[in-house]
């Protein structure tokens, strides 16, 4: 007697599923990563036990955390926006240096000495900057049909290249003996910080983003036809939305998000755009924003919870002196199982028994 | 000229592991499998050529292995991807992830060692030709071996019954499963084959080219080759155009610099990407409005045979 | 919320609305969320069950001990992989030779951490668990350094290559121009075509200043000597220096030196049968028959003389430029290719420098186009020394110029 299993599709996932399955994927990944960690000659529960403490332990850790989790929500959400409609904008890196250096030009070329204002500019500028940018992509695709993927990953490039071309040269700091860096920017330039912490201002832009995203796709028309211009464009012309405009729009949108992301790290973080800046939040958003089934909410928490990795990931390295790659290997690993949980979430297998076919 | 014939020898030496990345993309690409994770499968490419080339002292063992394991490691993507199902942009950014992490970790033990690797074999008549002779055939046999991947691949992809097949899958699963062909088989066998030759890519940097292992060797190569996969329009000879004017414009600008100009480097280092953009818009433009033509049309979507339940 | 859910299949409804062209509309857009938002709304309490359980499982680990104390505790912050082979894997070397020199010291470190915000983090960890000195070898460190020496003002902070100081922040660095002056002479001596190629990584003050002394020494072996400066805006890129390598061969160059951290350079100057001088490390494991010598560094006397100094109690905050007599930099041996009278004029140059009779950037200096910046007998001060943004004569390449 053989038997035999089959693979359905779900049409409605259990509930109880939906809870429990991205738990019981990171505790398999976690499992997997000792197996891992045991061949390092480390004890995994040791590792595991550091990574907790500093990343949640404590309120350093905790505040650590917030200030990691902080442009992942931000370019989080932007991505999540280009891909509900469907938009592959893997360009949020780029789009957020444009929001850095537009910040560094507002400080620099608009600067006026009320915070309040200054903060105004800054904004705005950022979200042009970094808007402008993605909607090069965005208007090339929807005139031209130019695939974006390949676009907005070029504009990274040309982004980093660009900051790199102002650093070195037109926007070096005097006083810097030389090196690349912009003069650090006044206190009416800076997003404050919470008493103590690196915690900038940029968390509530973040958390009224992620709120007001997530009202609208939920609740408002314009959120529904984003929707249906991704799932199917010939539909959404059908319905009446102009496709070519809102291709354009959305990626404005979504790279002004991005940009602002890059406004909050430059001047709530460093206070300065200095070689060496990072965009790669940038990509890991993009993971995020899939994690987080682009729903904004969970957008926020799964960026917590992806900056804690970051943060006790680093204890690996000062506490069990391994390697940083580790904490990539155990990133990709925790990828991989949930991923492969999804899997369950979507379809269902069925023994069956004889030779049923 | 002698500076334009040394500017193309370069684009043809530095060209070639984004070539090796962006012809094994094309083959996966064809299959309907989107995979991002070239970084990552370069890097563990790369890792394997050098360790296999410095222990076994043969650099085509290393070669090889680098084939082999490079297969192996885009398994699991295929795994994901194919029977589970699973979303494949993540899974590809996982997977570079993930094999910079490992590549790094296991490289430890290799760094600041030399293998004598690959050496330069000058094809024996046709170097002597004019101009083509110093750009094409004066480099080492992975380069040859490359310059055949594309001939062989183009052939393939047209005129076999196999490679027909394989577009077949990717451009329509449903029609090729009705028509009797096991796309998942199949899908498969385009992944290990063309993670086989993204990892000699990276194998062709640290055997034949660099000939040492360092963290991150391919410093985006990978991220590259997916761009050029689509600015080939998923085309052999497209694809090697492709990464030979990469190649080229980065040479182009080192010797520029080396002759003396005044233009800021940043802005030189900008040129691959704007060249890259700015030929993709004019092709665009020629050929108008419509779907995106010479994609597989199943790109990145899992294929689920719907059962009668 | 919502466990009332209307189980309204969306297909039906969308059905619906194409045939009867009704315009959607507030109610119909939320029947169909609300079958698609559940599992979104299961998926936000699927990660706050994460959540809650990841911080229930983090206080409890607190109930287990830190890192027991010990004598001294010291933590590394390095901008690249130790095992770069180059200026990281120095800087390790010297904290191995702490190890070494101070038994009971324990250290740790972390390794390629970016300049920028993420380095005030590691330090803090440093800090957290115990570290009383923190060693931060890069320049991008500086503002973090700063930052976090402000909240910590019984912790020793010591920045390498930086400028600003503090009441608990000392600054240390090694005057590598020296040798490079040195390692210039070889490259003037040996080079017949009188170029000399020069792949670099950024235009930062720190490689111009070594370009700069490099050029002094080959003129002053080769007054014909020029020294041609390529840019490759990275720190290790392989596939980048060999190529700029190639580029200046092309140029006519048969001597190469490098600032770089990869052994790419030399490997490609072996192959094309040219010249090389290394630098960070000895180089001629890349290069065995073509590297004539190599500027490199060895951080450990300095290092074991902070920490002594620290643990004795005698720390105070300075800026100490270390210079070649304390060993902290110096030359490779010489490869066979090198004829005596070069190294004679090498030996006698280096004892000028180290008796301390004569310095490198010690006028006359003339500048890139011929002006005199620095007059016969004058010395230039350490602070123009290190913002040094100008080439003197014989180099030819640009320097990024800032408004």
């Amino acid at each position: 007697m053989s038997i035999y299993f089959r693979i359905n599709k779900r049409t409605s996932s259990s509930w109880l599923l939906s809870i429990f399955l991205p738990f019981i994927s990171v505790l398999l990944a976690l499992i997997g990563g000792s197996i891992f960690l045991s061949f390092l000659k480390v004890s995994p529960v040791q590792a595991y036990r550091g990574m907790f403490q500093t990343a949640f332990g404590d309120w350093y850790g905790i505040s650590e955390t917030i200030v990691k989790a902080i442009p992942l929500i931000l370019s989080g959400i932007a991505v999540t926006l280009a891909f509900k409609a469907t938009v592959w904008n893997i360009g949020a890196a780029g789009q957020i240096f444009l929001g850095a250096l537009a910040t560094t030009a507002a400080v620099r070329y608009f600067y006026v000495d009320n915070r309040g204002i200054m903060l105004v500019i800054m904004f705005l500028f950022a979200g042009i900057a970094g808007g402008g940018w993605a909607a090069i992509a965005g208007y090339l695709k929807a005139r031209w049909n130019v695939n974006e993927t390949i676009t907005t990953l070029m504009l990274n490039y040309i982004a980093i290249h660009l900051a790199d071309y102002f650093i070195y040269g037109p926007w070096k700091d005097p006083d810097s003996l030389g090196f690349p860096m912009t003069a650090p920017f006044p206190e009416a330039a800076r997003l404050p910080q919470f008493a103590g912490t690196r915690i900038h201002y940029g968390l509530f832009i973040a958390i009224i983003f992620a709120i007001l995203f997530w009202f609208i796709f939920r609740y408002t028309r314009w959120g529904y036809e984003i929707r249906v211009i991704g799932e199917n464009p010939k539909a959404a012309q059908y319905a009446g939305i102009y496709y070519l405009r809102y291709i354009v729009l959305i990626m404005f949108i979504s790279g002004a998000i991005a940009g602002i992301a890059g406004m909050g790290e430059v001047s709530g973080l460093q206070g300065r755009l200095q070689h060496g800046f990072t965009a790669e939040f940038g990509f890991t958003a993009i993971i995020v924003a899939w994690l987080a089934r682009l729903n904004p909410i969970s957008v926020m928490l799964v960026s917590f919870l992806i900056g804690a990795l970051q943060v006790g990931g680093e204890s690996l390295q000062i506490v069990m002196r391994l390697p940083i790659a580790s904490t990539l290997v155990l990133q990709g690993l925790i990828l991989f199982f949930v991923l492969g949980g999804e899997f369950f979430r979507n379809y269902r297998i069925r023994f069956i028994r004889g030779d049923e076919r | 000229m002698e500076m334009v014939i040394s500017i193309l020898a370069a684009a043809v030496r530095s060209g070639t592991p984004i070539l090796f990345a962006t012809l094994g993309e094309i083959i996966i690409e064809k299959s309907g499998i989107l995979n991002l994770g070239l970084e990552g499968i370069m890097l563990i490419g790369a890792l394997t050529g050098f360790s296999v080339s410095l222990a076994s002292g043969n650099p085509w063992l290393g070669i090889i292995a680098a084939f082999i394991l490079g297969a192996f490691i885009t398994l699991i993507h295929g795994f994901i991807s194919i029977t589970l199902k699973g979303n494949q942009v993540v899974s590809g950014l996982a997977m570079t992830i993930f094999g910079t992490g490992v590549s790094s970790l296991i490289g430890k033990a290799f760094i600041g060692k030399t293998i004598p690797g690959l050496l330069k074999t000058p094809f024996p008549v046709l170097n002597r030709i004019p101009f083509i002779g110093p750009v094409f055939f004066n480099h080492d046999l992975m380069v040859y071996f490359s310059f055949f991947l594309v001939v062989f691949l183009s052939w393939f992809l047209i005129s076999t019954r196999i490679g027909l097949n394989l577009r077949a899958v990717g451009d329509s699963p449903r029609a090729a499963d009705a028509m009797g062909l096991n796309v998942n088989r199949i899908r498969y066998l385009a992944v290990l084959i063309g993670g086989g030759i993204v990892a000699l890519g990276g194998a062709y940097l640290s055997v034949a080219y660099n000939k040492m292992w360092t963290e991150s060797m391919t410093a985006g190569r990978g991220w590259i080759a997916v761009a050029l996969v689509i600015f080939a329009i998923w085309n052999p000879t497209r694809a090697a155009l492709g990464a030979y004017l990469f190649g080229g414009v980065e040479a182009f600008q080192l010797r520029l610099q080396a002759t003396g100009t005044s233009i800021p480097t940043p802005l030189l280092l900008m040129l691959p990407y704007l060249l890259t953009v700015s030929v993709l818009i004019f092709i665009s433009i020629g050929k108008g409005k419509g779907i995106l033509f010479g994609a597989p049309a199943s790109l990145g979507q899992p294929y689920f045979r719907e059962e009668s339940d | 919320m919502e466990l009332q859910l209307l189980w309204v299949n969306p297909i039906f409804v969308k059905k619906v609305i194409k045939r009867t062209n009704i315009k959607y509309n507030f109610f119909t857009i939320n029947l169909i969320n609300k079958e698609r938002e559940c599992h979104k709304e299961m998926n936000k309490w699927a990660w706050l069950l994460v959540l809650v359980v990841f911080f229930t499982l983090g206080s409890a680990a607190l109930a287990f001990d830190p890192i027991p104390a010990d004598d001294l505790k010291i933590g590394f912050v390095f901008v690249g992989p130790v095992g770069d082979g180059g200026w990281s894997y120095m800087h390790d070397q010297g904290r191995q030779a702490i190890e070494k020199a101070f038994p009971g010291v324990t250290t740790m470190y972390a390794e390629s951490v970016p300049e920028g915000p993420d380095c005030a983090r590691v330090m803090e960890q440093f800090v957290r668990n115990g570290a009383k000195l923190v060693f931060a070898t890069s320049f991008g460190y500086m503002d973090q350094v700063i930052e976090v020496a402000k909240k910590y003002p019984d912790v020793i902070f010591m920045h390498c290559s930086g400028y600003k100081m503090a009441d608990n922040v000392g600054l240390y660095f090694g005057r590598m121009y020296q040798a490079r002056y040195l390692s210039g002479l070889v490259a003037g001596s040996m080079t017949k075509s009188n170029i000399i190629g020069f792949p670099a990584a950024h235009p930062i003050p720190e490689v111009i200043r070594m370009i700069n002394a490099f050029t002094l020494g080959a003129r002053k072996a080769n007054p014909d000597a020029k020294v041609k400066v390529v840019w490759l805006y990275s720190w290790f890129d392989p596939g980048k220096e060999k190529e700029a390598t190639k580029a200046l061969i092309d140029a006519g160059a048969d001597v190469i030196g490098m600032h770089a951290d990869s052994g790419s350079t030399p490997q490609t100057a072996e192959e094309s049968g040219v010249y090389v001088i290394g630098y960070n490390n000895d180089m001629s494991s890349y290069a065995p028959t073509k590297c004539l010598t190599s500027s490199v560094w060895d951080w450990s006397t300095t290092y074991i003389d902070i920490v002594k100094k620290v643990v004795e109690g005698t720390w105070k905050p300075e800026n100490s430029w270390w210079g070649m007599e304390t060993g902290i930099v110096k030359l490779t041996s010489f490869s066979q290719d090198v004829p005596g009278e070069v190294r004679a004029l090498v030996q006698e140059e280096q004892e000028k420098i180290i008796n301390g009779t004569w310095d490198v950037f010690w006028g006359p200096i003339k500048d890139q186009n011929g002006n005199e910046k620095v007059a016969e007998g004058q010395k230039m001060s350490d602070q123009d020394i290190l913002s040094f943004s100008w080439f003197v004569e014989g180099v030819e390449g640009e320097i990024p110029v800032s408004q």
